[in-house]
């Protein structure tokens, strides 16, 4: 069974990831390709975004060498690029419907780019050392196909591919979004990560402790925890995710595949280096990003058979993600008590028992700490305002502590009452801010970046920017008076109560 | 930091034909049987080139015009008239025993300097000492010409030096079949194969049936303009945001529009391999004033203008004289004074866009043989009608005073001159002349007298620089004037009304009283205009904006807009009331600060 979908409104958005070291020879552009969506795309209109993107990086580098080609803005198309490994760009076409309103900030965009590159990094480890170990390139391709189509499938909605765009103006990706919890339950969350770091034994273990959505390797698990461990996400996936949905992922697939084995996808693609049209567990492709795949055991611990089962055995493979930060391969173990949910990182190299090891830590956890992950869960579910808790009437804000990557909102739905025009023009600003940003960034100086926006916009509501400290806060006033004193003391008051004061003046 | 970054460039004097070629071999790959887009042009050129063969003519004849300038006419009157009308002039301030330090009396001598006296070295002097002087105090700053040397610098760099890579700002302009046209830095010639890389970038995209505008690659931002067969490019790490470079590219399309006309597409048309520089020869300086002036002239991106303080009775009598000229058949009649307007008066129904008055005014205040005699040069107004040249006559009364008298026919000269005499006399009659270099001392609103009380002080109509007397002025500057700008710790500010087209900028003075710091002022309110005025979602209402620099207050209303600098640390609600007394004083001053009612286009 194909994905018959003839949709070809996904030409909208291409995105493609490429190696520069790769297909120098003329002949040989085909090579460079690693990843490309719509994979239906002719190889001739694939290799004119690649070459185009290519020739800009290397035509940028001669006057800006330490930082190349970052986006291109044409009339009809903006090209984002990301360069996720040296050499290795991951490049995203997206289509205006209309040149001068500016759907799409080029950084949320890029943001989107990282977050698939980190999490690939997560599960599968670089790009780079894939390639290594299988120069031919086939092994990569396969592994990026089908992770980022399971990611992109997050994207759609109907048949389209919808990207953040300047509906989700307030809204961070890569940031962390913490639960603001009372003293006492702060206090009972502390000795529970107590009680599980103890209970693994002497084997060094990190923990993650999630309620509901909210809570650089963090980020990653707390993105990958929030897409598909969260009760959230495994009630979604069975209710509005089903598989028939991902039919219209690719367009013009007659050619291509089945994403459900991805080994077959286009053996022709590169010709005779790739595998043989047989050559089905050639590459065991190991899909982290799959939907649907998780669920909840009898002891309370999330299993997936993702990653496969033990041979002889019944037993699924327990996940393993490699961090960054300490470049170490980890178990990962989920644990979930009603909106509770847990996750236990225990490095490979402690267990040396393998999956049975990885059991008896489990259970050991589980004896020692049931009692406390109950009485957390129940403390935090008391505490909890719902999904409005983080409302406060009359703003509807962003706050992000850029040195923490942890960032606090409106609730969407809240966010979703303002008008576009006022959405706009808080789009537009975030990516001044961006700019400003990333130049202070550039020209490294050693005073942070300190700016305050406070614009009336033509439908007079009050789009306010204020970055301070590494902190920002970005909010949208739509019923305030006209003046300005009126702007900065809402941003005073909501500084004072909510952020400690970071954005107070004096 | 990727690791071969150096490999990819290092063979630096090839990369260019390294990214060409990158986008080459994709071109040939999606397009096999169309081999190159300009070959396909080239076919098109044919059948549209048969049409018009004067068109090239006529751009030669006006670059030969140009390059020769007056010398012709000049020499169809003779150079005696000249020396007479000079004499004349001089003889006849002698005579009204002016006093003014600055009156227009020396005006023509550096032209005709083989007729100099005893006294007139004195006074060639003294005018030189007046430069020096003007220079460092009231108008130094912002006219730029004086501070560079006219002309490209940097000729022996091309993209290979590193040097010219690191230059903060590139301009360039090619053609569509990549032969380079202009280039900022840097000698066209070697640029070839830079300006074919840039060529191949925008045709690349062309031929995917899109158009770019702007790539971003760190601090650098490239931004593109395609104007039929002129391409323009702008590669440049200032922080100026891509509205207002490309807003800078229009204004140097219209520049070499005024030079040349738009029929010079029609030589394109003809043959796409067209080469350009020729009948841009020696006009360099024309350009790198205009692109100087980005950075130091809001004209270029408030489109408006600005005039010269003066009193209403003062320009009244301008404007009536000017007046009576266009009612003889000049199109135009501007009197200015370095770029700004003293007056200025249009036939019925003919209006001026003030981006063509600043591209006129930077045309003829960089051409250095304007000043030295009479001239009567074609020139186009872009705005106005950007197919057909008008005539220019073109005459400095002194060093920052000049005249232009526009016409549609090219034999009008001896009819112009007339006019100009009889301005002239008036002028001298009226003392205007020697006003305006008053004017030129004082300057115009400092934000050091911006009125306390909401109401303008005891007596009637006070007058601005009034009550400072002209040696204050000067005093002021020599000593190092520890002041900290205005009340409220007010900067600077720009008022610009929108009827009228017109702003006014208070002088620069302490703490903006360097170059950098005037460069990075208006880079600031750059920033902010693009931001208030966005296309999309503009314009907004008000905006606050502060960062290391400045606070910035732009307040934006049917009738005019605000842009105000404060410092950093000023308080919001004071900044905010000395906005609207800013607003008051320009009102109490709008007779002296602004070209009021005479002029046709303020409708």
């Amino acid at each position: 069974m194909g994905l018959s979908s003839t949709d070809t409104s996904n030409e909208a958005i291409q995105l493609c990831i490429f190696d520069l070291r790769r297909g120098q020879n003329e002949g040989q552009e085909l090579d460079k390709i690693l990843f490309f969506f719509p994979a239906g795309l002719p190889f001739s209109k694939q290799l004119s975004v690649i070459g185009l993107s290519e020739g800009l990086i290397t035509f940028t580098r001669i006057f800006s060498p330490e930082a190349a080609c970052e986006v291109i803005e044409a009339e009809r198309n903006s090209h984002v690029f990301y360069e996720a490994e040296p050499d290795i760009w991951m490049v995203m076409v997206v289509e205006k419907s209309n040149d001068s309103e500016p759907i799409y900030r080029d950084d949320a965009l890029r943001k989107v780019l990282k977050e698939i590159h980190s999490l690939f990094v997560m599960f599968h480890g670089s790009i780079r050392a894939m390639l290594e170990k299988e120069t031919g390139g086939g092994l990569i391709r396969r592994h990026l196909h089908s992770f980022i189509m399971d990611y992109l499938r997050d994207f759609f909605v109907g048949k389209k591919l919808l990207l953040p765009s300047f509906h989700d103006c307030l809204k961070e990706r890569g940031t962390v979004q913490m639960l603001t919890i009372g003293r006492e339950a702060a206090i009972e969350v502390q000795s529970l990560v107590r009680v599980l770091e103890s209970s693994a034994g002497n084997t060094p273990c990190y923990s993650l402790i999630l309620f509901q959505d909210l809570l650089d390797d963090t980020i990653n698990l707390f993105a990958y925890a929030v897409l598909r461990l969260t009760p959230h996400a495994l009630s979604s996936g069975a209710s509005s995710w089903s598989y028939l949905r991902k039919g219209n992922t690719a367009s013009n697939v007659a050619a291509e595949s089945n994403l459900a084995h991805p080994s077959s996808f286009s053996e022709s693609f590169y010709g005779p280096t790739d595998v043989p049209h047989a050559g089905e567990n050639q590459y065991h492709v190991v899909r982290p990003l799959q939907h649907d795949k998780w669920s909840k055991g009898k002891d309370g611990y999330l299993v997936t058979d993702i990653w496969g089962a033990e041979i002889g055995t019944w037993t699924y493979v327990t996940p393993t993600v490699w961090l960054r930060q300490t470049e170490e391969r980890m178990y990962l173990c989920a644990y979930q008590h009603r909106s509770l949910t847990l996750i236990l990182l225990v490095p490979v190299s402690s267990i040396l028992t393998g999956e049975q090891g990885v059991s008896m830590v489990k259970r050991q956890v589980i004896e020692n700490a049931s009692l406390k992950i109950l009485k957390v869960e129940e403390k935090l579910t008391k505490g909890w305002g719902g999904e409005n808790a983080y409302h406060v009437s009359g703003y509807r804000y962003l706050l992000v502590d850029g040195d923490r990557n942890v960032s606090r909102t409106s609730p969407a739905a809240k966010v979703a009452t303002l008008t576009k025009d006022s959405l706009l023009a808080m789009n537009k600003v975030r990516q001044e801010v961006e700019l400003e940003k990333s130049r202070a960034k550039l020209d490294n100086s050693a005073c942070e970046k300190d700016l305050e926006i406070c614009i009336r916009a033509k439908n007079n509501a009050w789009v306010i920017a204020r970055v301070t400290r590494g902190k920002e806060l970005y909010m949208v006033l739509e019923k305030g008076n006209e003046t300005l004193l009126y702007a900065s003391d809402a941003v005073e008051k909501f500084s004072n109560r909510y952020c400690n004061g970071a954005f107070s003046l004096d | 930091m990727p690791s071969d970054t150096s490999s990819s460039i290092s063979g630096d004097d090839h990369s260019d034909q390294f990214i060409e070629d990158q986008l080459a071999s994709v071109t040939l790959a999606e397009y096999n049987d169309e081999p190159s887009g300009s070959a396909n042009r080239q076919a098109n050129g044919v059948v549209g080139g048969s049409v018009n063969q004067s068109a090239q003519l006529e751009i030669e004849e006006r670059v030969q015009s140009s390059s020769v300038e007056a010398e012709e006419v000049g020499q169809v009157r003779g150079p005696a008239e000249h020396a007479v009308v000079w004499g004349r002039t001089v003889s006849e301030l002698e005579m009204d025993g002016s006093s003014s330090p600055g009156s227009s009396g020396y005006a023509g001598e550096r032209g005709s300097s083989s007729a100099t006296t005893g006294s007139a070295i004195d006074e060639v002097v003294q005018q030189e000492i007046e430069e020096a002087r003007n220079d460092d105090t009231v108008e130094g700053i912002s006219d730029s010409q004086m501070s560079w040397p006219p002309g490209k610098q940097h000729v022996d760099e091309d993209d290979a030096s590193i040097s010219w890579r690191k230059r903060k700002k590139h301009f360039f302009i090619l053609s569509h079949s990549g032969k380079p046209i202009y280039s900022r830095y840097g000698d066209e010639h070697k640029l070839a194969g830079f300006s074919a890389t840039l060529q191949a970038i925008i045709s690349f995209v062309e031929n995917g049936g899109d158009r770019v505008k702007l790539v971003r690659a760190g601090k650098h931002k490239v931004v593109f303009l395609v104007k039929g067969p002129i391409y323009l490019v702008c590669i440049s790490c200032t922080e100026e945001p891509y509205e207002s470079l490309s807003g800078q590219l229009e204004l140097i399309y219209g520049q070499m529009i005024v030079i040349l006309t738009k029929s010079v597409n029609r030589c394109f048309e003809k043959n796409p391999k067209f080469d350009m520089t020729p009948l841009l020869g020696g006009t360099d300086v024309v350009f790198s004033s205009l692109i100087r002036s980005f950075n130091r002239n809001p004209a270029t991106f408030l489109h408006a203008y600005t005039c010269l303080p003066l009193s209403y009775a003062t320009r009244q009598a301008a404007g009536a004289i000017l007046q009576d000229v266009a009612d003889s058949g000049v199109l135009f009649a501007i009197l200015m004074c370095r770029h700004k307007v003293i007056s200025l008066v249009g036939a019925q129904k003919a209006s001026l866009h003030p981006d063509d008055m600043l591209l006129l005014a930077n045309f003829i205040m960089s051409s250095e043989s304007f000043r030295t005699s009479e001239s009567f040069s074609p020139v186009c107004l872009p705005r106005y009608n950007p197919l057909a040249f008008l005539y220019a006559y073109i005459h400095y009364f002194d060093n920052d005073t000049y005249l232009i008298l526009l016409t549609t026919s090219s034999d009008a000269f001896y009819h112009l001159k007339d006019c100009r005499i009889h301005i002239e006399m008036v002028l001298l009659k009226s003392n205007v002349l020697s006003e305006v270099q008053r004017s030129l001392l004082d300057g115009g609103m400092h934000v050091e007298d911006l009125p306390v009380d909401p109401f303008p002080r005891s007596g009637s109509s006070p007058h601005l620089g009034q009550h400072r007397l002209p040696t204050d002025s000067t005093e002021r500057l020599r000593e190092p004037y520890l002041g900290i700008g205005g009340p409220a710790g007010l900067w600077h500010f720009i008022y610009r009304s929108i009827y009228l087209d017109q702003y006014v900028s208070s002088e620069l003075s302490s703490p903006i009283n360097s170059p950098q710091q005037q460069k990075r002022l208006y880079r600031a309110y750059q920033k902010i205009y693009a931001s208030m005025h966005d296309k999309a979602i503009g314009p907004h209402k008000t905006q606050f904006r502060r960062d290391e620099n400045y606070v910035l207050l732009c307040w934006v209303t049917q009738d005019f807009e605000l842009y105000a600098a404060f410092d950093p640390l000023a308080d919001k609600a004071l900044a905010i009331k000395t906005c609207n007394r800013v607003c008051q004083w320009v009102k109490d001053f709008e007779n002296e600060i602004f070209l009021l009612g005479a002029s046709p286009f303020s409708w």
